[in-house]
């Protein structure tokens, strides 16, 4: 073995053997993140079908309305309020975001009139904070009445689509959770971990010492982050396996995808640590800089919400962020399949930033 | 004569407008124990630093077994062993592994119980650095700073803060390794210390050296200069009579 590669090795093995040693450091890798995922997971009940919560208001007294409704009922898709009997009443309901929209059954709905067969057009209300579910919910429950106009008009349609999902079963609030969350636990152990233990390194005189030996700064770097990548994969593992048998997450990708994957996003985020924390000569210097640097990546790159949720130049901007294509990346592998092949542009945009970010951590990396 | 290993000419350096170190010059012999004496701020750990490539030489070089070490600090590190003021090394590491990841630093394995027993540490192999009192952990940084055999062994100041006991057995150790033929420089303000230890000292003041020779030598000339202690000196004094009821052996 050449000797820079031992020098690495021995570095890199003794750094983990303390992480598992210290208590507090395995607190915050493994445990804090696993609170997170607790709340968001309960947040979200775990459920991972597609369902509306509605109001039904039915205006109508035909016999086809009232069969209908309790088609409604009887559909697992819809949770319909039962408390909710008038538009007032569910308007409020809707602004408050308690229910997602009301269908209205108007008075002519289901009446015969000018032909053989029940006729009428169904009303979905919904409030602008849930403009996406109202659509949803209009293909859906376009889907239902053609089934219902097939019964009655024989024909046979040119032209149609079928739909099959790839997936086993569909992406649910909790696959996304999940890895905006693994995000979360990068960020963690990339960048709080580094921004403390190096100015703490530096104040004790730890990293004087290794000054003094012939240890290159690049040879520290790779050891850091072998054993930065050997520690966020374990409470990456951990995080999945939890979130596999409680929260019923799907793991559709490869592992091993997912893996290298993750250890590229590693590195990347952990240069940023790096970066601060070799540059900082104390906690004070540290602190504030990582929080202008982590809070705007936390909260845009959709570690806890969603890109698609936010408004279009917001979602231009954030995503070129370093963490939102690792974020996009793990969630691509890990829930929708992907191979490393698919993922060139996420793969692309990490490895650019990761260059950028050590050529700057070893510019203004110090010892002392 | 044994050979000159350090070689050190007009060395100069500037914090700013400060001049610390203000053209200094002298020979370290092979083998020596060479000692930099001096009160704080005479510029005495700049000069070291310079010497151990921490810190930009201004003007002026040094030179260590024929290497210049502006020119090739890498090769220096390689030859010199250093410890630092500080005994700090990382937590929740073992003793052995805090030696093998220091030799690893040099790219070499080390015979790390051999190394620990030279220190007087073999039984604490298993704790961490945290749980060793004051000496041991500046005797464990000694052996730490011994990983790679160096040729010269520069020593900042390695008893301040220890009590009489912790401070003679720090002695023992630096007599030991003088028997090793390593060069050893060392700087110190206890005046003791240096009798004891160096062959011959440099007394620095405000960046110069201000007199260089044996201590033995330097009361010598004092003395002839007509000089007069006010009171007689005992044969012994109050730090032997702490040890003599504490005992030596109680530091450990």
């Amino acid at each position: 073995m050449p000797k820079w590669l031992f020098t690495i090795l021995v570095f890199a093995k003794i750094s983990v053997r303390r992480y598992f040693r210290d208590k507090i450091a395995i607190f915050f890798t493994v445990a804090f993140p696993l609170i997170f995922l607790f709340v968001f997971g309960s947040l979200n009940g775990g459920n991972n079908s597609v369902s509306f919560n509605v109001a039904l208001i039915n205006q109508s007294s035909s016999q086809f309305a009232t069969s209908f409704d309790n088609q409604l009922h009887s559909n697992k898709m819809f949770k319909i309020s039962q408390t909710i009997d008038n538009l007032t009443q569910a308007k409020d309901k809707m602004s408050k975001s308690e229910i997602d929209a009301t269908i209205v059954l108007p008075p002519d709905f289901g009446v015969v009139k000018g032909g053989p067969n029940p006729a009428g057009q169904a009303l979905i209300y919904y409030d602008q904070n849930s403009a996406l579910v109202a659509q949803t919910l209009q293909s859906v429950m376009q889907g239902i009445f053609q089934n219902i106009n097939a019964k009655y008009i024989k024909i046979k349609e040119p032209f149609s689509v079928a739909s099959q999902s790839t997936n086993t079963r569909g992406l649910s609030k909790m696959d996304y959770t999940v890895s905006g969350l693994l995000g979360f636990s990068i960020i963690g152990l990339g960048i709080f971990g580094p921004i403390n233990y190096f100015p703490e390194m530096k104040k004790q005189g730890v990293l004087r010492r290794l000054h003094i030996t012939p240890l290159r700064v690049w040879q520290f770097f790779v050891s850091s982050v072998l054993s930065n990548a050997v520690i966020g994969l374990f409470s990456i593992a951990i995080m999945l396996a939890v979130a596999r048998a409680v929260f019923n997450f799907h793991m559709v990708g490869n592992y091993f995808e997912l893996a290298a994957f993750i250890i590229l996003g590693i590195l990347t985020i952990f240069g940023i640590g790096l970066a601060i924390g070799g540059w900082a000569k104390n906690e004070n210097q540290a602190a504030p800089l990582a929080n202008i640097i982590v809070f705007p990546m936390m909260f845009l790159s959709g570690t806890f919400f969603p890109r698609y949720a936010m408004p279009q130049w917001l979602q231009h901007v954030s995503a070129y962020l370093p963490l939102t294509p690792i974020i996009d990346g793990i969630r691509m592998i890990a829930t929708e399949g992907k191979h490393l092949t698919d993922i060139g542009p996420q793969i692309g945009l990490t490895a650019l930033w990761a260059v950028i970010i050590y050529a700057i951590a070893f510019r203004v990396f110090r010892w002392e | 004569m044994s050979e000159i290993i350090v070689k050190v000419q007009d060395l100069h350096k500037s914090y700013g407008d400060h001049e610390v170190v203000k053209g200094i010059s002298f020979d370290v012999k092979k083998g020596e124990t060479f000692g930099i004496l001096g009160p704080n701020g005479a510029g005495k750990t700049t000069t070291l630093e310079m010497m151990e490539t921490l810190r930009p030489i201004d003007r002026g070089s040094v030179t260590i077994d024929g290497t210049d070490v502006a020119e090739q600090p890498q090769k220096i590190k390689y030859m010199i062993g250093v410890q630092t003021q500080s005994t700090a090394f990382m937590d929740k590491v073992k003793l052995t592994e805090l030696l093998e990841q220091q030799a690893a630093a040099y790219g070499e394995k080390t015979d790390i119980d051999q190394l620990l027993k030279d220190v007087n540490l073999s039984d604490k192999a298993g704790s961490y650095i945290e749980n060793l009192s004051g000496g041991q952990k500046q005797r464990f940084s000694i052996a730490a700073a011994l990983v790679h055999n160096p040729k010269v062994f520069f020593l900042d100041e390695p008893t301040t803060g220890l009590d009489p006991q912790a401070r003679r057995r720090l002695w023992e150790l630096v007599q030991r390794l003088q028997k090793r033929d390593i060069t050893v420089i060392l700087t110190t303000h206890y005046m003791e210390e240096a009798e004891v230890l160096c062959e011959r000292v440099a007394i620095m003041d405000e960046g110069t050296i201000v007199a260089m020779d044996s201590p033995k030598n330097l009361v010598q000339q004092l003395l002839k200069r007509g000089f007069k202690k006010e009171r007689r000196v005992e044969q012994a004094d109050l730090e032997d009579v702490f040890i003599d009821i504490t005992g030596k052996k109680l530091e450990n």
